[in-house]
């Protein structure tokens, strides 16, 4: 006797089943069209100014000790030691036109990920090789070449790259600078709405053997303390600025920001693939429900009796039900959201998520892939949640509210809730699934796209497990 | 416990009735013989087999249930399609047993429109669907107008006639006379009887005697006194037992008294019925007045 043989009857007969019904074929329906219907009403109401400002945008916030420099010059400096706050944190020398923001710079810096660089004007960057603290660094100006050096003991100096700036003025800024990009994202949540901010975690570095030749005429009072781009300030309102401070030819800088050219992908934070798909928030419900009905008409008709009679392996009969349902919805649930990627798109364009700042999605892309398919993966998953409790439950209206209360509720009171409360019930709850929609970094990413799959999966897997352990064990009366 | 320790055998070839008062435990019994409810004890078997061991059950036992457990939005010929497909049977059946069952013009509609005779119909084309060698039917005829009355009694002689066991349960006796040959009585979930139509109307029937006469309670006296047991059953009726019909008119002649009928008393299946399970029944009216 061949288990198999009878497996593909039992599916057969269910698919039967499915397509024979007006409202399991409506909820179908529903799934795919509330979906595309929701991303294309989402796309309609979501704008963006960011394309307005064509021009490069220079991010130039640090703290900066410094002095004037006079003509031609040297400046050399010890690192002694730079706080890790980030890979890209960065602590070195600089000789800048002046301390207004966005004027042209040259500098021998350190980072805690990416080693010792030779960076200019916001475009030129070279690496000097690995190698931490303490490190030696050089800056050497001629006319308006600017050169840097670095050394492993302050004796023997490699060069590492040179810049010319043109237009530097005879008397430029010179001195010891930190700054620190942006270490995440600080929200703030009042009555439902939302703003975020970049969040700093300034960092602090000490420097000694500090030379300037020639040398100034002044003593070490002559060194001036600077934040130049004016710290940073928070979504709540409050604000971070730097610092500096000598003693006994030590020096301590403590500073935020970054300084480079802000690349178009990074001007605004839309997850443009994501909010493409946005619909699956409608059409997760039909497909909760799809779910529910399509075992619950057979409890509240009584019918669930014919079918076991037809096949009295009653656990194979509910893995045939989740096969197929689970096929079905993923299939129509791609079609889904490949309509709502393709159709949201022309209309995000027309709102303002124009190339090159939101460059078009790539259907070849890993993780548009995933999203895309991930959104299905979803979609099916929510009809096997509905299918389990369905099974468990036995009642229509009952396994509707648990369903929803699990899988859709979350979504809607994450949203009013604090940020750490959001934080939680995107991680627990089997909406975690829909981290497969990610595309970019973002501050409410909460989980990564697989772990959270694998959450909605377990909410799935016990589901049908307690729905197969039961109608085992259950009269069916 | 809606059934307690019931054994039987249903052979083919035969028409077995089963019959009790509703909550007797004959829908229970079917549920276990069909792997839907577990017995907490014991074993149901069709052909040496449990249920849940059959691989295409369909064509081993039909069984019609309850006629309401089909799902309303599906059509008729889709509800035996998935059927057919469960047990691998090919479409060509489901025409078959529609036309088998005078569905054929109904069978493109949707079920939830159907009268309760329709979807018996439909209940009995699914038992047939797999032509199985055992078929069970739970109240078939409830329903059905006297012309499907007829049609399914003339059905149920014909499957046992091509040797197919057939088992239909019944709470009411008078449906099965004249269609089974063999009868199970149940009450209260128990066997009361495991016998065939003519051994129970002969038992029910016994040496009862009907005596109708003017002096009944001098009647009684005399007929108590030379032995029998006597009953008034009304006004000027009694029935006697234990003794026979000749003695009867010698002591009513030998005290004087004059009769008007005295026949020997023919019991119905219906009484017969009535008779075995009146202590089943669960809900019993209370008697008024007059003597049981």
């Amino acid at each position: 006797m061949s288990a198999r043989d009878g497996f593909g009857q039992v599916l057969r007969g269910e698919w039967t089943k499915l397509v024979t019904v007006r409202s399991t074929v409506w909820c179908l329906f529903l799934t795919v069209g509330l979906t595309i219907l929701l991303s294309i009403i989402g796309a309609q109401g979501s704008s963006t100014n960011v394309g307005d400002n064509a021009e490069r945008l220079l991010e130039d916030r640090f703290h900066f000790m410094h002095q004037p420099l006079d003509g031609d010059g040297t400046i050399t400096a010890r690192v002694v030691r730079q706080e890790d706050t980030g890979d890209w944190a960065k602590a070195g020398i600089m000789i800048k036109q002046s301390t207004e923001p966005r004027t042209p710079y040259v500098a021998m810096l350190v980072t805690p990920g990416h080693g010792v660089r030779f960076q200019a004007d916001f475009s030129t960057d070279v690496a000097a090789g690995a190698g931490g603290t303490p490190a030696w660094l050089r800056l050497t100006r001629s006319g308006t070449t600017i050169t840097g050096f670095t050394s492993p003991d302050g004796a023997a100096w490699r060069q590492v790259g040179t810049a010319e700036l043109a237009g530097l003025p005879r008397t430029a800024e010179v001195g010891m600078f930190a700054a620190t990009p942006a270490s995440g994202t600080r929200v703030i949540r009042r009555g439902g709405s939302t703003t975020s901010s970049p969040d700093y975690e300034p960092s602090t570095a000490t420097f000694d053997s500090v030379r300037l030749a020639p040398a100034a005429g002044g003593p070490a009072g002559a060194w001036q303390s600077d934040a130049i781009g004016g710290g940073v300030e928070f979504a709540d309102g409050t604000t971070l600025v730097g610092e500096a401070s000598e003693s006994g030819g030590v020096f301590t800088v403590t500073g935020t920001g970054d300084i480079r050219e802000v690349p178009f992908t990074e001007r605004g934070d839309d997850d443009i693939v994501r909010n493409a798909l946005g619909g699956v928030y409608l059409g997760m419900i039909a497909a909760a429900v799809l779910g529910v009905l399509y075992v619950t008409s057979e409890y509240k008709t009584g019918m669930i009796r014919t079918t076991l009679t037809a096949s009295p392996r009653r656990g194979r009969v509910l893995v045939a039900k989740a096969l197929l349902l689970g096929t079905v919805t993923f299939a129509c649930g791609l079609v889904a959201s490949l309509a709502s990627l393709l159709g949201a798109r022309p209309i995000q364009r027309d709102r303002g998520f124009v190339p090159p700042f939101y460059p078009d999605p790539s259907l070849t892309s890993g993780t548009v892939l995933r999203a895309v398919f991930g959104t299905a993966a979803f979609l099916a998953l929510m009809a096997l949640l509905g299918l389990g409790l369905g099974a468990v439950i036995r009642r229509t209206a009952g396994a509707v509210v648990a369903v929803l209360a699990l899988a859709v509720v979350p979504g809607i009171a994450s949203s009013l809730l604090p940020v750490e409360g959001e934080k939680w019930l995107q991680r627990l709850t089997p909406l975690a699934g829909l981290a497969m929609q990610q595309t970019r970094e973002r501050w409410d990413n909460w989980v990564s796209p697989w772990p959270g799959f694998a959450v909605a999966c377990a909410y799935v897997a016990l589901a049908l497990a307690a729905a197969v352990l039961l109608i085992r064990r259950r009269d069916t009366a | 416990m809606a059934v307690d320790d019931l054994s039987f055998t249903a052979e083919p070839g035969e028409v077995t009735g089963f019959v009790g008062p509703n909550g007797a435990g004959k829908s229970t019994t079917m549920r276990m013989i069909l792997g839907l409810d577990a017995p907490d004890r014991g074993e149901a078997l069709i052909g040496g087999h449990p249920y849940r061991t059959l691989r295409n059950p369909l064509c081993e036992v039909g069984a019609l249930l309850d006629a309401s457990a089909i799902h309303p939005g599906r059509r008729a010929h889709d509800h035996l399609l998935w059927m057919a497909h469960y047990n691998g049977l090919p479409k060509s059946r489901v025409g078959q047993v529609i036309e088998q069952v005078g569905l054929g013009s109904a069978a493109r509609r949707r079920a939830g429109g159907y009268s309760l005779g329709m979807r018996q119909r439909l209940g009995i084309a699914a038992a047939l669907l797999g032509d199985p060698p055992v078929l069970m039917f739970d109240e078939p005829v409830n329903g059905l107008d006297p012309e499907g009355i007829r049609w399914i009694r003339g059905l149920l002689r014909s499957l046992a006639a091509e040797g197919r066991t057939v088992f239909v349960s019944s709470h009411l006796m008078g449906e099965l006379e004249g269609t089974a040959d063999h009868l199970l009585v149940v009450g209260r979930g128990r066997l009361i009887a495991d016998t065939t139509v003519r051994e129970l109307l002969a038992r029910a029937s016994g040496e009862q005697i009907v005596l109708r006469t003017p002096a009944r309670s001098e009647a009684m006296t005399l007929l108590a006194n030379a032995g029998a047991t006597v009953a008034a059953t009304d006004r000027d009726t009694i029935t006697v037992r234990g003794i026979a019909p000749d003695r009867i008119a010698a002591v009513l002649s030998a005290g004087g008294l004059t009769f008007s009928e005295l026949s020997q008393h023919r019991a119905t299946l219906e009484e017969a019925y009535m008779e075995l399970t009146r202590d089943e029944v669960e809900f019993n009216a209370p008697t008024v007045g007059g003597t049981r």
